[in-house]
């Protein structure tokens, strides 16, 4: 009798070993705090649901502790997780995501005045000036232009580009890209408003024209010739999109269009969400580098939308009265797409209650995609 | 007429464009002829053993193409007058090379002992050649013109590379060139430990390829926005009266009449016959021409 209540009390300390109360640090604690903060942000604040609900949740997924070795953790080879987490790593995800961007995007503002694609090229500024920062720091240079590509606000490109370059910092950069363009609408507007006076923020500019379906055809065809043949390595990510827009713009292929701006990419950002917030265990999470990355992951924004406004300002000393470009909406060349746009309508309205920016700034909005894709094409090319 | 001889000229074009991309060799396929013979070994007494743990002379096979590539069926030889000398057999896995990879071959006479069993030896030989499956195409040929020395491998001083040289260290299955490198990553930051460099060079790139669209699509614009005015005036003209020829030169106006006629007709109000329509343009600061602004999220409270 008594060998078989030690057998029972065993298996029962035994259970209770493998429970992830047993096995719990500080750091899941942590994560776990971070990952509610991040699903009350969501919720109760809006700030980009579809991004901080599944990567919320995936951080809290990634931080129940578990016993090693029983194909359980994102990390583990052969587990669930760890199947979907290959969508990330190998960079699938990423282009997929862009896919769906393209299908659901309309350059029509940046086609009726091209102009406003110099802008997205400008705020790439945010990219570079965090990848001279992290050098200064420390950083390794691959370790570097992986971090840096937070300052382009494109999550998928973050995500594709540290893939490749430093896989170990993956979530890290991913959490903090995210974070920070949920932010944006905090982030931006002191910069605008402290870089801009009151006359510049008053510039009413021409309403845009109206677009071919022509000419939106070719620049599906030619944005992604033009830009792929200067940067091959961006191609995964510049080819998926432009493909996607032609999809939209071509009017024949509507169903595949409705598929890769729908279903598809919803389905992506769940797995890409919940897998990139599982991948924040806080054995491999809660680091200096960690800290470092997210510090200067708020430089290359606030880099980012000084570098868009300045140039906007710079523009406007060339331009002739009339056609003057209204500096609030240089901010809007950092990709996060709809949302610095918003900003940019926002922070005009609170000036002029009839100035509309917002389908001015979508203009810069998209260019600073195509920008970011093509700058993570020059990392990738330089340092890979 | 013209149309046919317009296509047609444009099908000369993209195969006259094709023959010359073809002949580059940018076009070149990652197949069979991305191998090469990266290193040999003709006099072995103390050097690498086979899988029977005999000395031979060998032969190291290297795939220079980033896909794999499978060698089987290909020929190797130490005569070139008999391109099919030897036959790498079909069909084992061993044969495919995986990308940036490599195979040895030993030089034995003794092909019953495997695949990578040759049916030639290395000691008198002056040339080795690669042969593609087809007994023709010579895919990489080596001239031994220089006198072996024992145990000293000969070979490329890169993988893949063009210059040949006796080796220091022998490297069968692996990297010719065990010098000590710095990635790319680390080359760059030598050069240019700021990133200043990069930030010049990157927003350069990055501003010539936006720069380009601006220039094309500025262009493409302007044609665009011309052939509209001109198309504008031609409707214009149609409508002067006396000059409107076309029946499907309608104009907004008309269009809008027989709109609400029908309007007023399926609603049974076709009593109101004498009524006036008057069309004005709606003048608004901002027109919602893209139904975007109302496709977005709320605003974060």
């Amino acid at each position: 009798m008594g060998t078989f209540f030690d057998f029972i009390i065993e298996h029962i300390s035994q259970f209770l070993q493998f429970t992830a109360f047993a096995n719990m640090t500080f750091g899941h604690v942590i994560m776990i705090c971070i990952g509610l903060v991040f699903i009350y942000l969501a919720i109760a604040k809006e700030f980009e649901p579809m991004l901080l609900i599944p990567i919320g949740f995936g951080i809290l997924v990634g931080n129940v502790a578990f016993a090693p070795g029983f194909k359980i953790g994102v990390y583990e080879t052969g587990s669930v997780l760890n199947y979907l987490y290959f969508g990330v790593l190998q960079g699938i995800y990423p282009p997929l995501i862009f896919l769906g961007i393209g299908a659901m995007t309309d350059f029509s503002a940046l086609i009726s005045n091209p102009k406003l694609i110099l802008i997205g090229a400008a705020a790439q500024l945010g990219i570079f000036g965090a990848y001279c920062i992290a050098l200064a720091l420390g950083f390794s240079p691959t370790e570097a232009g992986a971090i840096a590509i937070i300052g382009g606000a494109d999550g998928p490109t973050a995500i594709f580009l540290s893939s490749k370059l430093a896989p170990d910092l993956m979530g890290a950069i991913a959490i903090s890209a995210y974070s920070y363009m949920a932010l944006v609408p905090v982030i931006q507007p002191p910069i605008m408003r402290l870089l801009t006076n009151s006359k510049e923020r008053l510039i009413r500019m021409k309403p845009p024209r109206a677009v071919s379906k022509v000419e939106k055809i070719i620049f599906a065809i030619a944005g992604m010739l033009l830009t792929t043949f200067i940067v091959p390595s961006g191609l995964p990510l510049l080819g998926m999109l432009f493909f996607g827009n032609l999809l939209k713009e071509s009017g024949v292929t509507k169903r595949l269009a409705d598929t890769a701006k729908g279903p598809m990419i919803d389905i992506v950002t769940i797995l890409i969400g919940l897998t990139v917030g599982a991948s924040t265990q806080a054995t491999t999470f809660l680091t200096l580098k960690s800290v470092g990355i997210f510090a200067l992951g708020a430089g290359s924004f606030i880099i980012a939308t000084t570098g868009g406004v300045l140039f906007v300002k710079l523009l406007n000393v060339f331009l002739k009265e009339g056609r003057k470009i209204n500096p609030l909406i240089g901010n809007s060349g950092v990709s996060a797409v709809p949302d610095s746009a918003r900003v940019s309508q926002v922070v005009g309205l609170e000036y002029d209650k009839t100035n509309h920016l917002l389908m001015h700034a979508m203009g810069p909005n998209v260019a600073g995609v195509i920008g970011s894709a093509v700058a993570a094409g020059i990392l990738l090319s330089f340092l890979m | 007429m013209i149309m046919q001889r317009k296509i047609k000229h444009l099908l000369y074009g993209i195969a006259v464009l094709l023959l010359v991309v073809a002949g580059t060799d940018l076009a070149k396929a990652q197949n069979a002829i991305d191998l090469r013979i990266n290193e040999i070994l003709v006099l072995n007494e103390s050097n690498y053993v086979d899988d029977f743990g005999m000395h031979n002379g060998w032969i190291e096979i290297f795939n220079s193409a980033y896909s794999p590539i499978n060698i089987g069926g290909c020929y190797l030889t130490d005569d070139l007058s008999n391109p099919t000398k030897y036959w790498i057999p079909i069909g084992d896995p061993a044969t495919i090379i995986p990308p940036r990879g490599y195979v040895v071959f030993y030089a034995d006479q003794r092909p019953a002992r495997g695949i990578f069993h040759l049916n030639f030896t290395l000691e008198n030989t002056e040339t080795i050649a690669l042969f593609d499956a087809n007994g023709r195409t010579k895919i990489d040929e080596l001239k031994i013109t220089q006198p072996q020395k024992v145990d000293v491998t000969y070979g490329r001083l890169t993988d893949g590379g063009e210059n040949w040289d006796f080796m220091e260290f022998s490297t069968p299955g692996a990297n010719n060139d065990h010098s000590r490198k710095a990635s790319a990553g680390e080359k760059f930051v030598q050069m240019d430990p700021y990133g200043i460099g990069m930030t010049m060079i990157a927003m350069f790139v990055v501003f010539s390829a936006l720069a380009l669209l601006y220039i094309i699509y500025k262009n493409i614009g302007l044609f665009f926005v011309q052939k509209a005015s001109k198309a504008a005036k031609k409707d214009l003209q149609a409508t002067i009266p006396g000059k409107h020829t076309k029946e499907e030169g309608m104009s907004g106006e008309v269009n809008a009449a027989i709109a609400m006629a029908l309007y007023l007709y399926q609603s049974e109000l076709h009593d109101e016959e004498n009524t006036v329509l008057t069309i004005r343009k709606v003048s608004r600061n901002y027109s919602p021409w893209s139904s975007k602004i109302y496709t977005l999220r709320k605003s974060p409270r």
